[in-house]
């Protein structure tokens, strides 16, 4: 289900708003859904439902539901701001390393989304000044806690793995732990702040 | 318990998977051939979530230090000495050299009672990315010393399991799909020329998912705002090739998906070696659920 194509508030908020309508309402055969920033997938068994029916269980929904723009918990990241990127990125931002840190700590993020791998908490909206793409050519290996940016993401790697984003800082804070219920920190419509460790 | 002496090219302790836990971006995992795995289990009498062990392209060498009754599955193994698809006993001691894997790609061993380690977010699959499960959070090493369960649930299948219901192992692929869900990233007849172009399997291949190269055809995309992703989707990139998504599948993607596997054919894409040759085929949702039916219902003695 795609409900828009920007970085939106509003649209995560009817994307949380819809999975809670169809969490209360369990149409028969939905298995499980997942959200991500404007769009909700939905796993459904074809032994018990198909898409036709799905749709219109979700239409029921349109234009009904109570989507208030997401406000969750306030939440801190400290954070080392000696990403190996953060002198590109400020090369290329026209700043100085130390205006990189500002701008970037200076300001409340919704987390938008966890995806990718376990743990990887997609977060917005950067400040225009700090928009910049992806590494040409993604990096093999980022270390788990790496705070990171591109375009108008800003983002955290819970684990260690693969990665083009570009790497500002890094965290202590775990943010997936398999064991834990629930496995991991941060939930869609949460809100962060990067405090940086002085 | 089941020694490791050999681990092979990539094993690891694969379930059914965790779907369900994708909203934490933890990948469903599971079994790529889920299908030979099912039969696998149903041979040797274990639940249909037992775990089991998914080798790939050259297996491991195990002994069994107790009798046991395993079977093997999925991908041909020509060198292991012990016929694939039906269920064998074999004495305590007993080494199993599984060899190479060819043609076909990933086979699966079961071993009856199950392999039994922890079960870790409702599954005993290894999950690599996030370095649980699986029991040991990584692939199979030299010396890993895997316990057997005791839960079955009936005895071991005499027969061998037919031929006329096992899926194909060899290339060249018909693999059947579903158009979408992203049309509008792509020019109208982008499905139509992807359908009549044989892919191209490359060696970037894992259980995330399998590189293609489209040759003669170059697909133009644009990325689209990250959204969830399923195991068959198959994502055109920038620069125009395509990444079909398997089991342990980044949840969410940025690349629009052109269209995607269905169900009953993941298998096929599990068994695909690079250099093989993959066309895509559309057989709409509704077909693409009577062969997911049909599929299931071969598993199943009741239907």
């Amino acid at each position: 289900v795609t409900l828009g194509e920007t970085i939106d508030s509003s649209l995560l908020g009817l994307v949380l708003a819809l999975e809670r309508a169809l969490n209360d309402q369990r149409p028969a055969g939905l298995l499980s859904s997942v959200p991500a920033y404007a769009s909700l997938l939905c796993h459904y068994d074809p032994a018990i439902t198909d898409v036709a029916r799905l749709e219109e269980a979700i239409r029921r929904f349109e234009g009904r539901l109570e989507a208030p723009i997401p406000t969750g918990p306030l939440m801190d990241v400290p954070t080392r701001y000696d990403g190996p990127d953060l002198k590109d990125v400020a090369h290329k931002t026209n700043l100085t390393p130390a205006d990189v840190i500002d701008a970037h700590s200076g300001r409340e993020y919704l987390v938008y989304c966890i995806g990718f791998a376990p743990g990887f908490t997609y977060c917005g909206t950067l400040p225009d000044e700090l928009v910049v793409p992806r590494l040409a050519s993604p990096r093999l290996r980022v270390p788990a806690g790496s705070v990171a940016i591109a375009g108008r993401q800003t983002g955290i790697y819970a684990l260690a793995s693969p990665g083009g984003w570009n790497l500002i800082g890094r965290t202590d804070l775990r943010l997936f732990e398999a064991g834990a219920t629930p496995p991991v920190r941060f939930k869609p419509g949460d809100r962060i702040r990067f405090v940086p460790n002085r | 318990v089941i020694e490791v002496v050999d681990p092979g090219r990539y094993t690891s302790i694969q379930d059914r998977g965790r779907p369900g836990f994708e909203r934490f971006g933890i990948p469903p995992g599971g079994a790529v051939d889920w299908f030979a795995a099912s039969i696998a289990n149903h041979l040797v009498g274990n639940e249909p979530d037992a775990a089991l062990i998914e080798a790939t392209m050259s297996g491991p060498t195990l002994r069994f230090q107790s009798e046991t009754t395993i079977a093997v599955t999925g991908g041909h193994c020509p060198d292991a000495g012990c016929p694939s698809w039906r269920a064998h006993r074999v004495d305590a001691g007993f080494a199993l050299d599984l060899g190479r894997v060819s043609p076909g790609l990933r086979s699966y061993i079961a071993v009856r009672g199950g392999i039994e380690v922890p079960l870790v977010l409702g599954s005993r699959s290894l999950c690599a990315i996030g370095a649980f499960g699986g029991g040991v959070g990584r692939p199979l090493q030299k010396g890993d010393r895997l316990a057997i369960g005791a839960t079955v649930s009936s005895p071991a299948v005499s027969e061998p399991w037919p031929e006329s219901h096992r899926l194909p192992i060899r290339g060249p692929w018909e693999v059947r799909v579903v158009p979408g869900p992203h049309p509008d990233a792509f020019d109208p007849p982008a499905f139509q020329r992807l359908s009549a172009t044989a892919c191209l399997v490359t060696p970037a291949l894992d259980r995330m998912g399998i590189r293609l190269d489209t040759p003669g055809l170059r697909l133009a995309a644009t990325e689209i705002l990250t959204t969830p992703m399923t195991a068959g989707a198959i994502q055109v990139t920038p620069s125009g090739g395509l990444i079909a998504l398997l089991a342990d599948h980044p949840t969410t993607g940025g690349y629009p998906v052109i269209a995607s596997v269905i169900t009953a054919d993941l298998p096929l894409l599990g068994q695909a070696r690079p250099g093989d040759t993959v066309r895509f085929r559309d057989v709409g949702l509704a077909e693409a659920a009577r062969l997911w039916r049909r599929l299931s219902g071969w598993l199943d003695p009741s239907a």
